[in-house]
């Protein structure tokens, strides 16, 4: 395929679902104005590099990755603004939250709360989560049963793995 | 049964409200993103130039390294380590260098800390000196070359992080140690620390060996309490996982070495560091034991850990 052609469908992909590409940013910022700094940036670099894509089918991971990288960055770079983090740091053990919201991810790293959005709420396999992560499956998994064990979401192996 | 919390946070996951002005935005950066992809395209043809100019970058600072090698390796430091030891030396960090590069998707961010080590009287003890700085140079120089060739075997196309930092951990009446913490992100990520230390009663650069008495045995009372701590984390916590009673017993935990990489804690225990995948699985990150200092009071000399 060539560059050309490559673009669009990276393109009918970003329209396809820059929807949920908002929902992963903002799960991280958890602020509509960064967010959507964080889709635009993602977008720009996907159109920008879409040359890199080696195969059609990996748009979607890519994309999704993309987005991740960009939301971390944006993070680092924008640290000191956002981080109330601090607490989360010294105060995990003995925060109680609130459960029953997405606030709850609050508690998670970055890559945690990515694979447990990816897996529960997009409904990606494990395998493509692996891909976008660039790790491979049994670190997903074990990162998986961490992070489910620190929102004490009890699940057993067949609805962790394989269930919408 | 699906779990209800994780249900509920799905719906609000759902439910987050997707702003008017999105749709705009991902246009603009989809405009954007075309009109800066044709230069890149461009840049293509260009790719000899540009390379004619990293490689020349790159020479500068394999010169900058070298130098800093013949100025550093002094003729006798084998000699030199032998000498009786001065009381008192005072360690510390004059300056750094720094290597930077980023090709595409590749970047490097080595700092290259130099170590000054004086007497009690001030003047500099130039073999310890010497000899801390080219074991520093020799690992950096190491972890710089295998990013070129990385670069090099990729054409640049590759994927990689390497980030190297620096930090004193311990600068106590008789210990001075520096800590390096390696990040290394290609396929998958690999995490390694190195720490340098300095004996500051005999003013040498020292292993986990040079904290013991001469002829005792370390290596087994340490790595017969790791192997206990393995255990007891494993059962307590099931996320847990290290290389030990496994089904492929080579590959498990055997024991520390002379070598192992070491610290002295902020509470004078000493503590023993593993990289990434040496003793656990990859998810375990960087692993660290902290020796109770009863398992080893008969036998540390005097002052290092408390």
């Amino acid at each position: 395929m060539n560059a050309d052609d490559l673009q669009k469908k990276v393109e009918e992909q970003i329209l396809d679902s820059y929807e949920a590409m908002y929902r992963l940013a903002y799960t991280y910022v958890r602020n509509e104005e960064d967010a959507l700094d964080i889709v635009q940036e993602s977008v720009y670099k996907a159109i920008k590099y879409s040359g890199r894509v080696r195969q059609e089918a990996h748009i979607r991971t890519w994309l999704w990755r993309i987005v991740m990288n960009t939301a971390v960055d944006f993070i680092r770079k924008n640290s000191r603004e956002i981080a109330t983090d601090e607490t989360h740091e010294t105060g995990r053990e003995d925060v109680y939250q609130d459960f029953d919201t997405l606030e709850a991810l609050e508690i998670l790293d970055e890559r945690e709360k990515t694979i447990v959005v990816l897996r529960f709420f997009e409904d990606l396999k494990l395998d493509d989560i692996a891909r976008i992560l660039n790790e491979n499956t049994s670190t997903v998994k074990t990162v998986l049963y961490r992070s489910l064990k620190k929102l004490r979401v009890r699940l057993t192996e067949g609805e962790m793995l394989y269930e919408g | 049964m699906k779990d209800e919390r994780l249900e509920k946070m799905k719906q609000e996951y759902e439910e987050i409200r997707i702003p008017a002005e999105l749709r705009r935005r991902v246009e603009a950066g989809i405009q954007k993103g075309k009109e800066d992809g044709e230069e890149i395209i461009r840049m293509n043809k260009k790719s000899k130039l540009i390379k004619f100019v990293r490689n020349t970058a790159g020479a500068v600072v394999a010169a900058m390294l070298a130098i800093t090698i013949m100025a550093n390796s002094g003729a006798s430091i084998a000699n030199a380590m032998m000498k009786i030891p001065v009381l008192g030396t005072i360690a510390e960090i004059v300056t750094f260098r720094e290597y930077k590069d980023s090709t595409n998707d590749m970047t490097a961010d080595v700092k290259i800390p130099e170590v000054s080590v004086k007497n009690e009287d001030g003047s500099v003890n130039q073999e310890t000196t010497d000899a801390v700085n080219k074991s520093i140079q020799e690992y950096t120089d190491e972890i710089i070359a295998q990013y070129k060739a990385d670069v090099e075997a990729s054409g640049g196309e590759g994927k990689q992080l390497v980030d190297l930092e620096y930090e004193v951990i311990t600068d106590s009446d008789r210990l001075f140690s520096i800590r390096f913490d390696k990040l290394q992100i290609m396929a998958s990520g690999a995490e390694s620390v190195k720490i340098y230390h300095i004996d500051k009663q005999t003013g040498q650069m020292i292993n986990l060996k040079g904290l013991f008495k001469e002829d005792v045995n370390f290596i087994d009372p340490i790595s017969d309490n790791i192997k206990k701590q393995m255990k007891e984390q494993m059962a307590a916590d099931e996320s847990k996982m290290y290389f030990i009673d496994s089904d492929m017993p080579e590959s498990d935990f055997q024991s520390i070495t002379e070598d192992t990489t070491f610290y002295v804690n902020d509470s004078g225990k000493l503590v023993i560091v593993f990289d990434e995948y040496e003793v656990a699985p990859g998810s375990m990150g960087v692993v660290e034991f902290e020796i109770p200092t009863d398992v080893i009071q008969d036998i540390v000399q005097d002052g290092f850990v408390s």
